[in-house]
């Protein structure tokens, strides 16, 4: 999987080196989804992480009795998965296809093993998840504002 | 008295008289939101620019300030699309055709669409927010090849809460614009996007030297939009806000608009964002 030529529309990627990159386009493959496919369920092991390269995907929440619920949904260059770098690297949503879906899916586990030994790359990789979790919680909070309700 | 006499015949008396409309079409958007098309008894047009506003009058009942919300190359026909928040626009809602209401205006600046041209534009809109800029989307088909890479952010609270769901498809068919619709609330009958407006702003096209942007909705929301557009290179004069407060008497006369420096009926409602981002800041204002 050549990830250059991705990149520069990645939010992932375009945070790291040449190095870096050479080291995740080694543990990395192409993910193809149709319309509705899962790409991983709520509870599931996160033992993968991914990026879209094009297609949307979309968070959901299941619950018994209700069909699921779309809470987010994340688009082209967007990371998908952020629980995969933290105990106990469980996901808390479902990930599902919203339309035909390409990705590229990166060995979590291979990742995470390289950061316990080299620490810079510990360092980059925690900054892209924390940046993505820090804007995640922006969103939700002005979700959370009820903004356009008649007031 | 010479007082009183000025004050029944001067050019603010003159300003403050309606004109009479009749409605021609009543239209539910959602449940609480109407477009409501406009005859004028007169037969006399009234011109518009896009992000413009009339004062709209229910006789007995009261006045309040609307965005014109139709086309500006159809000046014979007055479109506002209003919200039923309180005792005016719920009596606007209420109309029925052949009803008559008093319209004055049009009055303030509106979008600048002219400094648009030649330039990418991103259009974004939250709630009724989509209803002043629905006349900027109107006038940039009617001279597409004016304009550069042209998208529309849409966000809203829920499914059931999008307006203008026709147009919106209709937009979204043609090849050169590019439509983005996404709800902070979905349900089982929705497969599009969810998240705030801002999610969808890394996936439009835009050349932050060369764009400008029009933002309208809940002032929270232009705010966080105009920043994340500022992060994305977007100088903050290319940014424009439509700031709509206690607007009363829409001819700088009585003073309930007044934003800083700026009288909003007549100053605004259009504003740069570089004009007027500190004073959004400001709670007392």
């Amino acid at each position: 999987m050549n990830l250059r030529s991705i990149r520069e529309k990645s939010e992932l990627l375009t945070r790291l080196s040449n190095t870096e990159l050479d080291l995740f386009e080694s543990v990395s493959s192409k993910v193809q989804l149709a319309d509705g496919e899962i790409l991983f369920e709520e509870g599931g092991v996160a033992d993968s992480f991914f990026t879209i390269v094009s297609g949307r995907i979309g968070l959901e929440l299941t619950s018994p009795g209700r069909a699921p619920v779309s809470i987010q949904t994340l688009g082209p260059g967007e990371l998908v998965g952020v629980s995969w770098f933290f105990d106990p690297y469980r996901w808390n949503w479902r990930a599902r296809a919203l339309g035909d879906t390409h990705l590229v899916a990166f060995d979590a586990v291979a990742i995470r093993q390289k950061c316990e030994v080299d620490r810079d790359l510990a360092l980059e990789v925690l900054g892209v998840v924390a940046e993505e979790a820090v804007r995640r919680l922006h969103r939700t909070r002005i979700q959370l504002l009820d903004l356009y309700r008649s007031s | 008295m010479t007082v009183a006499n000025s004050m029944v015949s001067g050019p603010v008396t003159e300003a403050m008289l309606p004109r009479p409309f009749r409605v021609i079409s009543h239209r539910f958007e959602t449940p609480d939101t109407v477009t409501l098309e406009l005859e004028p008894d007169d037969g006399a047009d009234l011109s518009f620019a896009p992000g413009q506003f009339t004062m709209l009058y229910v006789f007995g009942v009261g006045e309040v300030p609307i965005s014109i919300s139709g086309d500006p190359h159809r000046p014979e026909i007055l479109v506002h699309t209003v919200r039923s928040v309180g005792a005016v626009t719920a009596a606007i809602a209420g109309l029925g055709i052949g009803d008559r209401v008093g319209i004055r205006g049009p009055y303030g600046v509106g979008w600048p669409v002219g400094h648009a041209e030649g330039r990418d534009l991103v259009v974004v809109a939250g709630g009724i927010g989509l209803a002043p800029l629905r006349p900027v989307v109107y006038d940039v088909i009617a001279r597409r090849d004016r304009f550069g890479a042209v998208s529309i952010v849409y966000g809203s609270r829920s499914p059931i809460d999008l307006m203008f769901q026709e147009e919106l498809h209709s937009w979204r068919s043609r090849f050169d614009l590019q439509i983005e619709v996404t709800v902070d609330r979905s349900d089982e009958s929705w497969f599009g996007d969810v998240g705030v407006v801002t999610g969808l702003l890394p996936r439009i096209p835009f050349d932050p030297e060369r764009a400008v942007a029009m933002l309208c909705g809940p002032e929270i929301m232009m705010k966080v939009v105009a920043n994340e557009l500022e992060t994305r290179g977007v100088a903050p004069e290319n940014v424009y806000v439509s700031v709509e407060r206690n607007m009363k008497c829409a001819i700088r006369f009585c003073g309930h608009c007044q934003f800083g420096s700026d009288f909003l009926c007549r100053d605004g409602p259009v504003l740069a964002y570089a004009q007027v981002s500190d004073r959004l800041r400001v709670p007392e204002l």
